[in-house]
Order: C-alpha cells, then structure tokens, then sequence
C-alpha cells in the first residue's frame, strides 16, 4: 500500500470536503484496502465514514424498511425482523464471505465493491477496465464471467446484496453533491453496462446514504452455487420476491448475480409470472425468457443451464408453506 | 517503502484549511462558548493525519500498547512487527486465509485487513490473551486433545474463531462450526478434527463420524 493520510468525517458534509478528488471512503474496508494492496486504486485520503450519525441502523415504517449504508452484512443476518420479513434478503446476507468479513463489511460497501474479475486484479495486467484496450477474460479464462454485458467488458457484478435488492425492488439512496438521488439497482450499476471503466454508477465523491426496501414483497428467497460450499464468490445467484395473494403471485420480481455486469433482471419473465400459480412449468418458462439472450463464452457455458436450474428452485421456494 | 506526499504548498490547499478551522473556530468560541466548544471538538477529531507516522493507542490482550506508526499500517502489522505479538499470522494478507483472526470486543475480524488506526478504543484480543494464569483456555485444551492441529500455522485463527462463537452460542450445532470457521483455512486438511475440538469445547461431544467426513 501506498502511504495516505487519514481522517475520521462527522457529518456527511465533510466527509465530501475531505474526500475531495483523490480520496476514498472507507468503512469495513475489505474491498478497498484489498485494492489498494494490489495498487489497483490510489487514494491520497481515506476518510473513515463510519462515526456519520444514524447510518448504521435499520428502521421499519410500514410502506418501506430503510437500511443504512453501514449497516453490517452481519446485523442484517442476525436481524430476526429481517429474518421474517426479508426472508431473502438475510440469506443474501448470510452467503457473504466468511463471518470475520460480515463482521464489518457494510452494506454499502457491498453494493460498491469493484470487479472481481482476475485480470482486472492482477496488477501487470492492463485490461480494458483499467484503461487497457483489451478485456482479456474474452479470449482467456473466462468460467468466472457474464453471459449478457453492454459492453466489451464480461466482469460480472457479485454482490448478492444487489441481486436480492434487485428482487425486493430496492432503492439506493445517495448523496452526490450535497442532493440525495435515488437510484434503483438498475441504475446503481446502469453505468457498468456501458462503460468497462465502471463498477457501477457512483462517480467520485458520492456517497450511499442508506437503501430503502419497499414492504410490497413479503415472500423472497436467495441461492447460489458455488465453487465451494461456503465463503466463496457465487457462479450464479437468484433471487426472487413476490407477494402470494391466494396462490397467485404478485409483483413478482426475479434478480441474477454473477452472469451480467448489472443485477440481470427482465421485465417480460416478471410480466409473465405476474398473477401465475407457482408450479414447475410456469417456473421452467420464466426461467427460459430469463435467460433467452444468454451469450456463453469458451468457459462459461455451464452457467446457463446451472443459471436455469437456479431461477426454478428459487421460484419455487417462494411457495413456501402456503 | 515510504511515499512521503510532499507538502501543498498552495495557502488555500484542503490541508491547511482542515489545519485552520480550529484556530477560526477557537476565536469564535469567545462569543458563543458552548456551541462554538463542541463545533471545535467535532473539527478537532476530523483532522487530517498521516501520512508519516501518528500516535496509535490499542489496547490488546488487557494491556495498553502505545505505538508510533502511519495510517496505512494494518492491525496485523502493528501486531507483528510493531509489538512482538506474533500469535496472529500473516497468510494471505487479503482477508481469505483467516490465520490473521483476531477479536475486536468479541467480534472475529481479520486484522490483514482492518487497519490499526481503526482498531483503537476497543479490546482487542490475540491467541496470546486467551491462557489466563498460565492455564490454557477450553478451546486450545480441546485443540490439543482432539489433535486439531499438524503444521498449526492456521490454528490462531481457528482457535479465535472457535472461542468467539462459543461467546455467543454456548451449545453450537456441527453447522454451526462449520459457519463460524468457514472463513478460516487449513492446508494441512485437519477440518475435522477442529471440527470435534470445538464442538468439544463446547461440551457437544461428537459421535458421529460420518457427518464430520462430509466437512463442507
């Protein structure tokens, strides 16, 4: 790592002030820290975001649940209302990393984390999200990447926080020059579609505030496959949240993680589950629009019918006893 | 190694504003104390440091360690090389390994990738703090006789990771182990012995074998 100078932000305002044009913000750290080691990011100043009042808590209203951007993967886990009420949401949590990062990996940090594509962090190699003309993983190693991209880029987006908010139609709320946007998980990530220099749509300087989680959905589940059963990157997360009105399905909505550089939704499988009876062939056909356009690489082609197989269990499971 | 950021010399650069905000604010203060008197405190604590080195108080093991060290140092370092504690190991150095595992309050961390500045004010506890007056404590007496070890370069953090979910889960379940060590690694493949020592430990004793062969 290179040196930096440090500072601790008590108010959002500052924070901005101190983080200036080559700063960093940082909270857990894991992603950061991990770049900076590989000297993938410069930063001049990290400024410790984690004394900013009231981001660290989860609060209930009745049309929406709201989480604070530090609020840890952690809290989210052990959250018993969470438990009950975003049945999804606290799996997503509880797949993340290993407990010591749980431990104090933000939700923002989540969300925010840079590509975890194997050229991009290898530090001699210059590839096209690095400035380089080139994306290497194309015509390389390629099993780890994305099926759909709007670009030249396949590094595939992982937070599986993102993929369970994609389902649960979540808002990120963030502050960017003093004014609080909203964005939804499609355009969190809208600028990682079109340009391989992003990881997402955060430009420098802004800040996730908190996420705000519409109650509409009270059935979610989350899966994924991976390499290894536990602590490991997912080579396809689903995830699915409805409500289930007399066994009918209601603003349903299906998320993919680790197949796109954005959370792949597609709103023609939603449209069709919309008013459907859960059952083996309705989950199959949404399951099959979900994945129409799929495009495999060399390594990659595995993720289709794994992605597929997938998309119905996680259907499925939204059943749940009713 | 060192890469020292030369000094803004420009009178209005971010630095020397942060550095005179407390001299403005002290000068107010006369007019309206009380105010004025947290404003300082809160412009005090949002002072840039670094990047040379700065005062760093943790406070390991019951004991406070006073160090001199820049902000980029991690907590495994400060451990390590800036103190002699060398319980917790350096594997991986990116937060996958889990040989670094240290406890915050009595929360498993990995020290690789918290850095020390972040770590003060809170009790921070080593493999080196868990033998209280020479007495091993349960979790490294049932490593030891549940031979959960061959090399041990993993077992500090296996052992952190046992003691801080036996903290919060007195009678924990093989799944349960399993979540809570699942961000530690052993290359010598002894997962199912560290298995039954913790579950040992917690006075589980572990009949079963073949759920200890499929260790996932």
């Amino acid at each position: 790592m290179k040196a930096f100078e440090y500072a601790t932000a008590h108010s959002t305002d500052s924070a901005r002030q101190l983080v200036a044009d080559k700063g960093a913000y940082i909270a857990g750290g894991n992603d950061l820290l991990g770049l900076l080691k590989e000297y993938l990011v410069e930063a001049n100043i990290l400024v410790n975001i984690k004394s900013l009042p009231g981001m660290n808590k989860i609060e209930h209203a009745r049309s929406h649940w709201t989480i604070g951007a530090l609020v840890t993967v952690a809290q989210i886990e052990n959250d018993a209302d969470i438990k009950k009420h975003f049945p999804g949401l606290r799996e997503a949590a509880a797949d993340v990393a290993s407990q010591q990062i749980r431990n104090v990996a933000t939700v923002g940090g989540n969300l925010a984390q840079h590509s975890r594509c194997w050229y991009f962090r290898h530090r001699d190699t210059q590839c096209l999200k690095k400035n380089g003309d080139l994306c290497f993983a194309r015509n390389g190693e390629n099993r780890y990447h994305s099926l759909f991209t709007g670009n030249t880029c396949i590094s595939p987006v992982v937070s599986s926080l993102a993929t369970i908010f994609a389902a649960l139609d979540a808002t990120a709320i963030v502050l960017r020059e003093g004014k609080e946007i909203r964005l939804s998980m499609a355009e969190f990530y809208q600028r990682a579609w079109e340009n391989p220099l992003s990881h997402n749509s955060l430009g420098q300087g802004d800040l996730i505030v908190r996420v705000e989680i519409p109650t509409a959905r009270p059935r979610s589940a989350f899966m994924q496959v991976s390499d290894k059963h536990a602590f490991d990157w997912a080579l396809v997360s689903c995830a699915a949240a409805a409500e289930v009105v007399d066994g009918k399905l209601k603003s349903p909505r299906v998320a993919l993680g680790s197949i796109s550089n954005v959370p792949h939704q597609v709103e023609t499988a939603n449209q069709f589950l919309d008013g459907k009876v859960l059952d083996d062939a309705t989950a199959t056909h949404a399951a099959d629009l979900i994945l129409k356009d799929a495009k495999p690489l060399e390594h990659n082609g595995y993720k289709v019918p794994m992605a597929h197989a997938l998309i119905r269990r996680t259907l499925l499971k939204l059943k749940g006893d009713a | 190694m060192k890469n020292s950021e030369p000094e803004n010399i420009g009178a209005h650069s971010r630095r020397t504003f942060f550095k005179s905000l407390g001299t403005v604010a002290a000068t107010a203060a006369t007019s309206q104390v009380r105010t004025i008197g947290a404003e300082l405190e809160k412009i005090n604590s949002e002072k840039i440091i670094g990047p040379g080195p700065v005062p760093v108080t943790l406070t390991v093991n019951g004991e406070k360690l006073k160090l001199m060290i820049e902000p980029r140092v991690t907590l495994l370092d400060a451990l390590r090389n800036y103190s002699s504690l060398t319980g917790a190991k350096e594997g991986c150095d990116r937060a996958t390994c889990g040989a670094c595992t240290v406890l915050l309050g009595d929360t498993p961390i990995y020290s690789c990738q918290k850095l020390a500045i972040e770590a003060q004010g809170i009790e921070i506890t080593t493999v080196e703090g868990l033998a209280k007056d020479k007495r091993l404590s349960k979790v490294q007496l049932a490593f030891i006789e549940k031979d959960a070890l061959q090399c041990g370069y993993c077992t500090p953090g296996f052992v952190m990771s046992v003691t801080a979910l036996l903290k919060k889960n007195f009678h924990p379940t093989a799944d349960d182990v399993k979540h809570a060590c699942a961000g530690n690694l052993c290359r010598c493949g002894c997962h199912p012995h560290i298995l039954q020592a913790a579950l040992k430990a917690a006075g589980v004793e572990h009949a079963a074998k073949t759920e200890v062969i499929t260790y996932a």
